[in-house]
């Protein structure tokens, strides 16, 4: 087997894929779909630029999308998992089912986090943002009202060279607020 | 050239079914290396050091379970993630040891794919879990071509990133005894930053007997090519009071039994420095003082 053919959902989109099985997730979303919202920084494991969100339905199931344009948004429901891109292999993720910070949007309203990020200024060259986004995401759907300690552990793996890292944590917490209170 | 980015070709084998791997692994033996969460395998294909044949379990059913029983005790499955173990409840409450290792470990993403399987599999000096197990005690499951054996966690390292492990062996999952009354098991470690691998670990259990310690294990990574357990710690422990006294002499005993040398994470002085104190906090730490 030098290639294998895999179902891989991305942002509620079905993609039938043939991939190079030595080929990274990182590699097949970025040069072969050209989904460059995931950043390529170290390639080792220890930035946190290439994070994507692995969905996760109940009971660990994944998460298996009927309708494609709608239904991936109720998996905020549930808790997805931050994993890396830069060390999957693309291979051993047929059926699989990820989001990235482009398909965090609902209807063309910018999440919560995302919202946050611009509001607070969090954002400086922007390379670590979309792994930062995604990470803030899934501390926020594991635990709705961390503390700044749980915050800033959870946000650990994620590198950010502008060192941006007290307004980052201002925009986890107002998006906590706002979460909180139902407000988008 | 080996890249980061692209990684080199290998052929990479998706089988179904433990029997299916096992045979794969009769056929190819050192050819091949095995991959369960891969934040480990894949780094070293990154490195130009990888196997020319991956066998991926990431499709095997139900390997990922963390299963704890008060007869029984603990089973982690190959494929339970570091953090399917840190959050759960009977890890937490039973192997205060073993959950800080996982629950420290790299950070949420490598969590969220390594496995505590492949964190003992790896073997190496600074593993987090294999000191946190080597502390507590257990076994390691393997599965070959000849069926099935049980190695004790205290034969399992052999030397430098060597374990008992067959080439033509696949670990199905570790056992962990159920704690017995009256024991309790800690583990702390030193590092740079706290994504950064030890530069020294230790992990102790103590089987009390009101104040008086019945048995102890005392283990320390990262300061010897495997992971070891202090013998003569042990001894001074065993069927005494934990004095100001016995501390200091345990103090003064770590250094003579470790072999730490200098390397990247840290000096073989500042090792041998800090890891009698260390030993000392996680003795007080386990008996929650
Ligand atoms: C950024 C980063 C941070 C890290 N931080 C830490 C840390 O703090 N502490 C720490 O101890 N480690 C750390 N690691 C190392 C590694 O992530 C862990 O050891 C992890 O538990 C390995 O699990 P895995 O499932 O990913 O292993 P894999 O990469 O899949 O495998 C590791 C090794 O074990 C073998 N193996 C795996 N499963 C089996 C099996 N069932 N049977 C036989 N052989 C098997 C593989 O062939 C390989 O040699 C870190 C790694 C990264 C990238
Ligand atoms: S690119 Fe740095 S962690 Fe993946
Ligand atoms: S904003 Fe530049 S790396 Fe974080």
């Amino acid at each position: 087997m030098k290639k294998r053919a895999i179902t891989l959902t991305i942002n509620g989109e079905e993609y039938n894929l043939n991939v190079p099985v030595h080929y990274t997730l990182l590699q097949v979303m970025r040069d072969q779909l050209n989904l460059t919202d995931v950043k390529y920084g170290c390639g080792r494991g220890e930035c946190g630029a290439c994070t994507v969100l692995l969905d996760v339905g109940k009971g660990g199931m994944q998460c298996k999308p009927t309708d494609k344009k709608t239904t991936y948004c109720t998996m905020s429901q549930s808790k997805r998992k931050p994993i890396l891109a830069c060390i999957a292999l693309a291979a051993t993720m047929d059926g699989k089912s990820i989001t990235t910070v482009a398909g965090l949007a609902q209807n063309g309203d910018l999440h919560p986090v995302q919202k946050a990020f611009v509001d607070e200024s969090a954002i400086q060259c922007g390379f670590c943002t979309p792994g930062m986004v995604l990470k803030a995401v899934s501390i926020l759907e594991k635990n709705p009202k961390p503390s700044e300690e749980e915050i800033r552990n959870g946000l650990e793996g994620n590198i950010c060279r502008c060192t941006g890292y007290v307004k980052i944590v201002k925009a986890v917490q107002v998006a906590s607020k706002k979460t909180a209170t139902g407000k988008r | 050239m080996a890249s980061s980015r692209i990684l080199p070709e290998f052929e990479l084998l998706i089988p179904q079914s433990i029997k299916e791997a096992v045979d794969l692994l009769g056929k190819l033996k050192n050819k091949a290396s095995v991959m369960a969460g891969g934040t480990d395998v894949v780094i070293s294909c990154t490195k130009g050091f990888g196997s020319p044949n991956v066998i991926s379990l990431a499709e095997i059913p139900a390997l990922d379970y963390v299963e704890y029983d008060s007869k029984s005790g603990l089973r982690i499955g190959a494929m339970a993630t570091l953090q399917q173990v840190a959050d759960n409840a009977d890890v937490q409450k039973r192997y205060p040891a073993l959950w800080k290792s996982a629950a420290i470990n790299g950070t949420p993403q490598t969590r969220n794919m390594g496995t505590v399987v492949g964190n003992i599999m790896r073997a190496s000096p600074s593993g987090d879990c294999i000191c946190a197990i080597l502390a507590i005690g257990g076994k390691v499951v393997l599965r070959g071509s000849k069926g099935k054996r049980e190695v004790s966690i205290d034969d399992f390292y052999i030397k430098y990133r060597e374990t008992a492990c067959k080439s033509d062996e696949l670990a199905v999952e570790i056992k962990i005894p159920a704690p017995a009354a009256g024991s309790c098991n800690a583990f702390a470690r030193m590092t740079r930053t706290t994504l950064d691998l030890s530069k020294v670990n230790v992990a102790v259990r103590l089987d009390m007997s009101g104040k008086t310690v019945k048995e102890a294990r005392v283990a320390i990574g990262a300061v010897a090519p495997t992971t070891i357990r202090l013998k003569k710690v042990e001894a001074l422990l065993k069927g005494k009071q934990i004095t100001d006294d016995v501390l200091q002499k345990i103090v003064e005993t770590v250094p003579t039994e470790i072999k730490p040398i200098d390397d990247v994470r840290s000096t073989a002085e500042y090792r041998r420095d800090v890891a009698g104190i260390m030993v000392k906090r996680i003795i007080l730490e386990a008996l929650g003082k």
